[in-house]
């Protein structure tokens, strides 16, 4: 039973770096411009359609597609700023809600329409495990892990110690300001998307070795990166990162003890505790 | 007046022959699932377009009201009459358990929580063995063609009862339009603090909203399952109905009572008969369509159709008997009533500032007591601290005995508190009629009796005087946010003092505005004194104050320096170094 419990946290703790590299864009764009993009995951989901046909049609390893993946949906989300998001920066909030819920089906069902209903996965016959603190986990997912790792550093260094990432805070804090200081703010927001979505993008490529992909599998993944935010307190970086472990390990945990039916019902359910308790979230500091 | 009632009848009566005439059952079914998604959406615009709250997940109580019924009929044999009512229950309790801890936060997580629960709701009835699991349920076909059951094998029945639905629906968003609680939502809506330093308890409307929307939703998938006769999760909790029910209400226009009526055909027509054209569930391709329509919606006619149709038609107002009070230039007089107002000890630190530090100050009944300071020295931080926007670390305030400190701010409204902001906070998109309205008492108000009922006549008449005493009398039909900024000034001025509240606090209110509009501003504060209210004003200007004002505060640094009266505190040394930097 033990060695059951320790099994399941360790790839939950696994599991919660995948879930914490989907919610690193989400938070990103969020905190940047206090815009929750609904359709966030839909761009993780296109992200793995797009690993997929890599390797099926061209036989190219998911590794490798990173460098034709993530430059490609870094301009797509700097795309999507470009034609949507800035005409709803300073629209009512509804307005913002709407318009990305509106992209989220048209992205769900233009995957539906062009790939169908069905399940693809990418299958590597062969594939090793590595020990993990006495574990054995699959190659894939660990590799997956330590991307998400490495993801969050680079993107907290690029934040703290550039020049841009500098401007991108300040246009964060404060618009009016930025913008008196000469921060190009607009530039800074269309920077937000691309690289929250570049993040989406890098998440879908490496879990696609071990996630299956169809048009539907958006839902959960909102959800889950959603309740990282909220759960690790949102407006900072390293809130997605506890929130996402935090969210893994409840999920794996959960539901290797009581039932995997129902592992989202109890992630739901911390979700909303967390809401009543401190709404903040577990890193943040600030009332609301 | 009676024209959109004329025609609203007759297109009723029209629709209400039309399975006479019609007998297709391709067209009866579609008309079937028009009147059904409309009387979601309906329902849906109640807390989506008229409180702003909006739910991606009212598939979840569209399934809810269906299961309900379909179990109560198919494991207990219990009629729909009764199972109907018993969904609608339980969708309003669910959603109420969603609106509870979410409506505290943001609208995102609002919106987020629905789109979860539509989610859990469908994970959940998919591995529920009690309810059919996967498998579904099927209606006992024996229970058909008998009136009991709402069960038949006709479409007309359906027809009309889908219809009556619709009509449900629309009566209850209809009669929220019409009345105060109409008001409140969109008051609620466009700027939640505002409506509660008004009295308006946000929270409770919202989630009245809500429950209500729930039940009505639950109501029409519950008849959706006696007519589909088989329920699954894919069927009645799919995210596609929440997609349809939000587009259905965002085309047609939402907050508004037509606006879901005319958005449903157009949406669930072009679906189903796309649907039937492609074939099967088709290739995605109208959600697709949807999607592209809610982003353009959003971004170009936030109104939807109905904007495009109509412009909206001001609604008449009572005529007024008499003509308003002019008020007169009262020169301030010493009154030095018994306090109303008690302050003590109040303290307030953000971080390392300590913005309030241990502030004392006794408001008696009757006065303008103006309260002067240079920037940053705690002035609105107090006033933030009395009204419940912010939590002291330490103090006591008490209006006439009542303790206010760590009331939100509605219940410091009741306790007679009245707030104008700093910067000014009227409701832009709603007349300035309705925004005066929506400062009348709302303590011990139901939610049922504002639903049902407009503010009597004799409060209307008052009001009416009130803004004839503003000057805005002429300008009541035209949304707030039309009016200069002074105007608004005043707006807020005049929605803050229609209850009569105990005390008045002012937040600057003649920054920014023309002198001759803070003369003005000045003569109405005299002249509402001179009537009885009392006043807590911030102001730099200091002449303003010294005109108005019975007794000066002078605050510094988070304390009060001193207090007197105007020439008194403008002569202090402390003050002129403190102030002027002499």
């Amino acid at each position: 039973m033990t060695e059951l419990v320790w099994q399941a946290a360790v790839s939950g703790v696994v599991l919660g770096l995948v879930y914490a590299l989907v919610a690193l864009g989400l938070s990103l764009i969020w905190g940047v411009m206090d815009v929750v993009n609904l359709a966030h995951a839909e761009y993780l989901m296109l992200a793995m359609y797009a690993t997929y046909w890599l390797w099926a049609l061209g036989r190219v390893d998911p590794a490798l597609a990173v460098p034709v993946v993530v430059p490609v949906f870094f301009g797509l989300g700097w795309l999507t700023y470009q034609a949507l998001v800035r005409r709803i920066v300073r629209a009512p909030l509804a307005a913002q809600i709407f318009a990305t819920f509106g992209l989220l089906f048209v992205l769900r069902y233009g995957a539906f329409a062009a790939f169908g209903p069905n399940v693809y996965g990418v299958w590597r016959p062969g594939e090793g495990t590595v020990p993990v603190l006495g574990v054995p986990v699959a190659a894939s997912k660990v590799t997956a892990g330590l991307v998400s790792l490495a993801a969050f550093g680079l993107l907290a260094a690029f934040l703290r110690y550039t020049k841009t990432g500098k401007a991108l805070q300040a246009a964060a804090q404060n618009r009016e300001v930025a913008l008196a200081l000469g921060i190009p703010v607009d530039r800074m927001y269309a920077l937000s998307w691309g690289l929250g979505i570049a993040t989406a993008a890098l998440a879908g490529v490496f879990l696609i070795p071990f996630y299956q992909v169809s048009p539907t599998i958006g839902d959960a993944f909102l959800l889950l990166a959603f309740a990282s935010v909220v759960l690790g307190g949102f407006g900072r970086v390293d809130g997605a990162l506890v929130g996402g472990l935090c969210i893994g390990l409840l999920e794996n945990l959960l539901g290797t003890l009581v039932s995997p039916t129902f592992k989202f019902l109890f992630v739901f359910a911390a979700f909303v505790a967390m809401l009543l308790v401190r709404p903040q979230g577990l890193l943040g500091d600030v009332g609301r | 007046m009676n024209r959109p009632r004329t025609l609203a009848a007759l297109v009723l009566g029209g629709l209400v022959l039309l399975p006479a005439a019609v007998q297709d059952s391709f067209f009866l079914n579609a008309m079937v699932h028009v009147f059904l998604f409309g009387a979601a959406a309906q329902a849906w615009n109640l807390v989506g377009g008229y409180a702003g709250q909006i739910s991606f997940g009212h598939a979840a109580f569209f399934g809810i009201g269906a299961y309900t019924t379909a179990w109560l009929l198919s494991r207990h044999g219990l009629s729909p009459w009764f199972g109907i009512w018993v969904g609608a229950a339980v969708a309003a309790a669910v959603s109420l358990a969603v609106g509870y801890p979410t409506f505290r936060l943001r609208r995102h997580f609002f919106a987020l929580a629905t789109l979860a629960l539509a989610e859990i709701a469908r994970i959940s009835f998919l591995n529920w063995e009690a309810v059919g699991a996967a498998i579904g349920l099927y209606l006992p076909l024996e229970y058909r063609n008998r009136l009991a059951y709402l069960m038949w094998d006709s479409k007309p029945p359906y027809y009309w009862t889908a219809l009556g639905v619709l009509a449900l629906a629309t009566g209850v968003v209809w009669g929220v339009d019409r009345h105060r609680a109409g008001r409140y939502l969109r008051a609620v809506e466009q700027d939640e603090d505002a409506a509660e330093m008004l009295g308006i308890p946000t929270r409770r409307w919202k989630l009245f909203a809500m429950g209500l929307s729930a039940a009505l939703t639950a109501v029409a998938g519950a008849v959706y399952a006696l007519y589909v006769l088989y329920i699954d999760p894919y069927n009645v909790m799919a995210s596609r109905i929440s997609l349809l029910v939000v587009v259905v209400a965002l085309i047609g226009g939402r907050g508004t009572v037509w606006g879901p009526v005319l958005g449903a055909p157009f949406v669930v027509l072009l679906n189903e008969y796309t649907r039937a054209w492609l074939g099967g569930r088709g290739t995605g391709a109208d959600f697709i369509l949807f999607g592209l329509a809610v982003v353009l919606v959003s971004l170009y006619q936030p109104r939807g159709l109905i904007g495009l149709l109509a412009s909206p038609s001001p609604r008449p107002l009572p005529a007024v008997v008499g003509a308003g009070r002019d008020p007169q230039d009262v020169p301030p007089a010493g009154a030095g009533g018994p306090p109303v107002l008690q302050v003590r000890g109040m303290e307030k630190a953000f971080g390392g500032v300590r913005a309030v530090r241990g502030v004392g100050l006794e408001v008696r009944r009757g006065e303008v007591l103006g309260l002067v300071g240079p920037n940053g020295a705690g002035k609105s931080t107090l006033f933030d601290c009395l009204t419940g926007f912010v939590r002291p670390d330490a103090g006591q305030a008490a209006v006439d005995g009542i303790h206010v400190v760590g009331l939100p701010p509605h219940r410091v409204a009741w306790a007679g508190l009245a707030r104008t902001f700093q910067n000014v906070r009227v409701f832009p998109d709603l007349s300035v009629w309705d925004n005066l309205l929506c400062g009348t008492e709302h303590r011990g108000e139901g939610l049922w009796e504002a639903t049902l009922r407009e503010v009597p006549p004799a409060l209307q008449e008052e009001a009416g005087r009130l803004l004839r005493s503003f000057n805005l009398w002429d300008h009541r039909h035209r949304p707030a946010g039309e009016l200069s900024y002074g105007q608004q000034k005043l707006l807020s001025l005049a929605m803050a003092v229609l209850r009569r509240p105990r005390v008045v606090l002012l937040d600057e209110p003649a920054a920014g505005v023309n002198p001759v509009l803070v003369d003005e501003i000045g003569r109405l504060v005299r002249a509402l004194n001179a009537s009885g209210l009392t006043f807590v004003v911030i102001e730099h200007n200091m002449e303003f104050v010294m005109r108005i004002c019975h007794r000066v505060a002078f605050m510094a640094e988070g304390r009060v320096v001193t207090v007197g009266r105007p020439d008194e505190v403008r002569r202090d040394p402390r003050v002129l170094e403190l102030y002027y930097g002499r």
